[in-house]
């Protein structure tokens, strides 16, 4: 009985809080010419986690991700992945990371086994084994030449290149946005997770996306992205806790609601108001019946319900805002 | 075993499965001795992050619903006996207030919440005494 109640070490290690940062990015600048894309942006992904980077096409999302790839080089700002610096050191942090590009390009003539060669030949590691299997489960024909595959073929075959040499961080940008359905069910399931299992509580992801309700419950905790800021970043569970839409009814007009309670969400109908907090307290309820609302009712929000009403909030706290 | 993840019920998803593998150890679903799924399984079949199972898991061996034999997997222990009384009332007590607080918002009445509780005490009597 007494070694019963002991917990299996690997599944401990998967959920202790305090995991080094496998990305720290700190007042992040970076633009296009005179386009400032990102305006100083701060982002800590913690190792062991699947990490979330959500805004609007344009936010900075995969400028972001190129600089810590060194694909870009910043104005100003630190980067630090796996504590190494992506200008200075690298190699090494190149050697430690996978990417999966938004728009994948091949040679055109290559086949797919000459891809996959080419791509190991760079690499010190390569896992033979988990390629054969996402090249079966993908259904991808080794003879096929790249020229003649489709947009999602080409993003799987990105995907294998990226994890067959296991790295430790996969930045993945924009990654199922090409695939149909199935694919994406194939990708997040069967790809997320057989990469994260190879090392339980190590190995990292960070993916940026728009396409949220796909990866909802995947993500650890996620950061928004706004016209390149981070505006707000939670842990999934502490969101899904807290953020709540608060439907008030009056039996005449809406008084003036205290800020604590929300930010209010614009169309309202004559005495109803719609209540938007990422501090919610069942408080709030009794609150709002004190200030004389006749119904509240509260809705609990999914990922991507949050990510839509906090992008029409304005943006007065800006920077990082932690639960 | 069904447990179903819906993001729309404002709760942690571990908190959802741990309250759904307590609740089914509770009506007798779930025995003592049943081996829950490998944690990349059940991950897999609820297309969620396996930190969270992990996270589910490790609160259920905690809470004693569930014990976790090294190599072997995660079984449902010996109910009755893992849980005081102590504790398994306060989990009730969370339950029945979270039901209070729902049935308030619903406008529901005292008399009509005790009615509701009544019938589903009678209901889940009868479909456990199925069961066994």
């Amino acid at each position: 009985m007494n070694d019963s109640k002991q917990t299996d070490p690997s599944l401990t290690s998967a959920i202790q809080n305090v995991p080094a940062l496998a990305v720290e990015v700190h007042d992040l600048h970076c633009a296009y010419g005179k386009t400032e894309a990102v305006r100083g942006l701060n982002l800590r992904v913690p190792g062991g986690r699947c990490y979330g980077l959500f805004g609007r096409n344009g936010a900075g999302k995969s400028t972001t991700i190129k600089c810590l790839l060194n694909l870009l080089r910043p104005q100003s700002g630190d980067i630090k992945v796996f504590g190494l610096s992506p200008q200075k050191d690298d190699v090494a942090v190149k050697s430690r990371v996978g990417y999966v590009p938004e728009h994948v390009s091949f040679h055109p003539w290559m086949t797919v086994a000459r891809v996959l060669r080419y791509h190991s030949a760079f690499r010190l590691h390569w896992n033979h084994d988990l390629q054969s299997q996402l090249t079966a489960c993908f259904d991808l024909d080794p003879k096929k030449r790249v020229d003649a595959m489709s947009k999602g073929m080409r993003s799987q075959l990105a995907l294998i290149c990226a994890v067959c040499h296991e790295p430790d961080l996969l930045l993945l940008d924009e990654p199922t946005s090409g695939l149909d359905p199935i694919i994406r069910r194939e990708f997040l399931q069967t790809v997320i997770g057989a990469y994260m299992d190879s090392a339980p509580g190590q190995k990292t992801v960070l993916v940026s996306t728009h396409l949220i309700a796909e990866w909802e419950g995947l993500i650890d905790e996620f950061t928004i992205v706004e016209k390149g800021r981070a505006r707000i970043t939670m842990q999934t569970d502490k969101a899904r806790e807290h953020c709540r839409r608060i439907h008030a009814r009056w039996p005449g007009t809406v008084p003036d609601l205290p800020a604590e309670l929300g930010y209010r969400e614009p169309d309202e109908t004559e005495g109803a108001a719609r209540l938007l907090t990422t501090k919610y307290t069942p408080e709030q309820e009794d609150n709002l019946r004190a200030l004389g609302a006749e119904t509240v009712e509260v809705e609990p929000l999914t990922l991507e319900e949050i990510f839509v009403a906090t992008s029409a909030m304005p943006n007065e706290q800006e920077g990082r805002r932690e639960l | 075993m069904h447990i179903e993840i819906n993001y729309k019920s404002g709760k942690p998803a571990y908190l959802q499965i741990v309250e759904q593998v307590q609740i089914s150890a509770a009506s007798g679903t779930l025995r003592s001795g049943d081996q829950l799924p490998s944690i990349r399984d059940l991950a897999e079949q609820l297309r969620i992050n396996r930190n969270t199972v992990a996270r589910a898991y490790t609160e259920l061996d905690h809470l004693g619903v569930t014990a976790t034999r090294h190599g072997l997997g995660v079984f449902i222990a010996d109910f009755a006996n893992q849980l005081s009384t102590a504790a398994r009332k306060q989990l009730a007590q969370e339950a029945i207030d979270a039901a209070i607080v729902q049935a308030r918002h619903l406008d529901i009445s005292d008399e009509e919440f005790m009615r509701i509780a009544e019938a589903s005490l009678i209901s889940f009597n009868k479909r456990r005494g199925e069961s066994k």
